[in-house]
């Protein structure tokens, strides 16, 4: 799965079109954000404390307590940041610990996304670098048909865990009872994402995700996806659930791994 | 025209706290562990997701985005009012915080919570409210006289007007459950540890207070602890035992936190202390127990301070008895009931919960449910007696007493 960065020759039109978008996704996502900070910022310091009369929330005070609280000393728990970094926020070993499938479903979506974002943004700046003409040792389309292979690899893997995820909401009664809108707008993101990906690129290659449609409609379709990849994968993020994918990190060294 | 206020205020909640609230991913795994929410007939109000979700909702209205742009919403007093209830029917067993995948803590939280709404005039729940003055004044919740601290010593037991080791009795052993003071004295004495007691100085340790978001009234829980270091330093305390694990929770965790400062002595459980001795093999049983035994971790024991082993330690070399391990031990035990205020504000909830856990050990044909915390052994025994069902429900510290061939009465 190729994803769109809107700089190769058949696709040239978009570029100042992502380009303004992405703008847009990134202000978005800072204002959000800047939003949630302050709204953290609101609390108190520390144990058993008073906001001050009249005081405003501040991303500043957020950010300092929680230093203050990743680098305390615990009377319990208190493991190493460099095993909490490792076992508990990138393997996700919280999760392992209560549901093998469950942790397979995460980390299938966790591993998918955070690659596929990792290797967009790897082609975005090859295709940049190219130019601004900074000479590279390939060409931005040679460096494309080398990512073609991880890119299908994690895609592949993205969407395992999308359908589990969905199959688990539809079909698993106690999921199903539980789940609020909260939840399904978040799932129904990920999944439109993920599929719009593949289809888009199964227009421009001709291959298993085509559903027979015209070459030509490529490019709106690669355009689509990218639109809802940065709306749902940066802009949406401060004014959803997607908000934890900052904020359970930040707990979890916060509270040093957890209890 | 002057911008409303926010329904709800901050007091008392961390900045890491209401990020917390948004690392929530409703993985629903502490809802199949609270045991009050099952003991509730799975009241959803009660589940621990649940009242993050909604405490979110509370903070977005007053504070998020939104609010920011056009003022905050306003939250009816009925939603907060409910929601006050909702979090007083939790005993802060912290099961909730071990299984979150997110790594919540939210013990920590539930606290808080109840600490800012109590500020606002909402809450505690029933009975609860008493205990600022109650305690405040008696300086005990059973509105004892502080000069009958020591009414229960018997003419047998040695006390050191002075010692390195201070045992602190508690509330609850020291007026109603009698038979685990005398345990714990004659245990010591026969050991030949030579120990001090705090007597008419010894004040509640204020966990009630704290557990229940009333830490503030009057600053009664920092007096507390301030009074009982002054007095456990006064006697030369190196080492301070206790029996009870709400005292030793709220000594550990809570005074040092309340004082701003390290503790001058060793907080230790006396299930600590006797592993300790019996792994120098000072400890010389005089008679087996021959009995399947299984033991009951009290949550301010085990999963607030991380006290596990000490206990099944010292059982399992009492000689004659037979330990088995209930299904729901160690960090994923299931809470007595007892806790965070809910046997005195909500008695109904609390036996529901005993019942759950008396059955833990029944399942297991386990002849003692044997525990380390005065409060744990009354509530199971009330579940027990409920239940109507054969076992016995006792400390480890008087079946120690019991193999050492000493009275408990
Ligand atoms: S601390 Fe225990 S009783 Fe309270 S919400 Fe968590 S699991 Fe339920
Ligand atoms: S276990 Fe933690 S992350 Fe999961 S629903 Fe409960 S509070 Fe939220």
């Amino acid at each position: 799965m190729v994803y769109f960065s809107g700089l190769s020759d058949a696709l040239r039109m978009t570029f100042v079109q992502i380009m303004i978008l992405s703008a847009i996704a990134i202000v978005i996502f800072l204002y959000g954000m800047i939003g949630n900070l302050q709204k953290w910022g609101t609390g108190v310091t520390g144990y058993a404390l008073e906001p001050k009369e009249g005081q405003k929330g501040s991303a500043i005070r957020f950010l300092k307590t929680w230093w203050a609280q990743v680098t305390a000393e615990s009377h319990h728990s208190g493991k190493p940041i460099l095993e909490i970094l490792i076992l508990d926020i990138l393997f996700q070993r919280r999760i392992l610990k209560r549901s093998g499938l469950r942790w397979f479903m995460h980390i299938c979506i966790f591993a998918g996304w955070m690659s596929l974002f990792a290797l967009s943004g790897l082609m975005f700046s090859v295709e940049m670098t190219e130019m601004i003409g900074i000479k590279l040792p390939f060409t931005a389309a040679v460096f494309r048909e080398w990512l073609a292979i991880p890119n299908y690899i994690f895609g592949y893997i993205l969407l395992i865990g999308v359908i589990i995820a969905v199959i688990r909401r539809l079909f698993v009664s106690e999921v199903r009872q539980a789940s609020i809108m909260y939840d399904w707008i978040l799932l129904a993101g990920v999944f439109i994402i993920t599929i719009s990906g593949f289809i888009a690129d199964g227009i421009r290659t001709g291959f298993i995700w085509s559903f027979g449609l015209d070459p030509s409609a490529a490019p709106p379709a690669a355009l689509f996806h990218s639109i809802i990849s940065l709306l749902f994968c940066i802009a949406y993020i401060p004014y959803s659930k997607y908000i934890h994918v900052i904020a359970t990190p930040l707990a979890i060294l916060a509270n040093k791994g957890g209890e | 025209m002057a911008k409303k206020a926010p329904s709800i205020d901050t007091k008392n909640l961390t900045a890491v706290q209401l990020m917390e609230l948004d690392s929530c991913t409703r993985c629903g795994e502490c809802v199949k562990w609270c045991p009050t929410y099952a003991a509730s007939g799975q009241n959803p109000g009660l589940a621990p997701r649940d009242k993050i979700l909604r405490w979110r909702e509370f903070m977005n209205k007053s504070y998020g985005i939104k609010a920011k742009l056009f003022g905050p919403t306003e939250i009816p007093q009925s939603e907060l009012e409910e929601f006050k209830d909702d979090v007083h029917s939790c005993t802060t067993c912290g099961i909730c915080a071990t299984v979150c995948e997110s790594g919540i803590n939210t013990v920590e939280l539930w606290e808080a919570l109840r600490a800012n709404l109590v500020k606002k005039g909402i809450g505690p729940y029933g009975k609860q409210n008493a205990f600022p003055k109650v305690i405040g004044q008696y300086h005990n919740p059973y509105m004892k006289d502080q000069k009958d601290r020591l009414n229960w010593v018997p003419a047998d037991v040695k006390i050191e007007d002075k010692a390195d080791i201070v045992y602190f009795t508690g509330c609850t052993a020291g007026y109603n459950q009698l038979a685990l003071a005398f345990a714990t004295s004659r245990v010591l004495n026969k050991l030949g540890i030579k120990f001090a007691m705090l007597g008419e100085e010894e004040w509640c340790c204020g966990s009630a207070l704290i557990r229940t978001g009333q830490a503030h009234i009057n600053d009664v829980p920092r007096q507390l602890a301030k009074h009982n270091v002054e007095a456990l330093k006064k006697k030369g305390a190196k080492k301070v035992l206790y029996a009870c694990a709400g005292c030793f929770r709220a000594s550990k965790v809570d005074w040092p936190r309340l004082l701003g400062e390290e503790l001058p002595f060793e907080v230790i459980h006396v299930a600590e202390f006797l592993a300790g001795l019996i792994k120098e093999d000072k400890v010389k049983w005089v008679k087996p127990i021959n009995k399947t035994v299984t033991y009951h971790d009290p949550c301010h024991l085990g999963r607030h301070v991380g006290v596990f082993d000490a206990p099944r330690y010292v059982l399992s070399h009492i000689p004659g008895v037979k330990f088995v391990e209930m299904e729901n031990s160690k960090e994923f035990q299931r809470c007595c009931g007892a806790g965070g205020g809910v046997k005195a504000g909500l008695p109904d909830l609390a036996l529901g919960v005993a019942e759950s856990r008396v059955k833990d050990a029944v399942e297991i044909n386990a002849d003692i449910l044997s525990s380390c915390c005065p409060f744990c052994k009354r509530n199971l025994s009330d579940g027990r007696d409920s239940l109507k069902v054969d076992i016995v429900v006792e400390d480890v510290i008087e079946m120690v007493a019991e193999a050492l061939g000493l009275e408990t009465s």
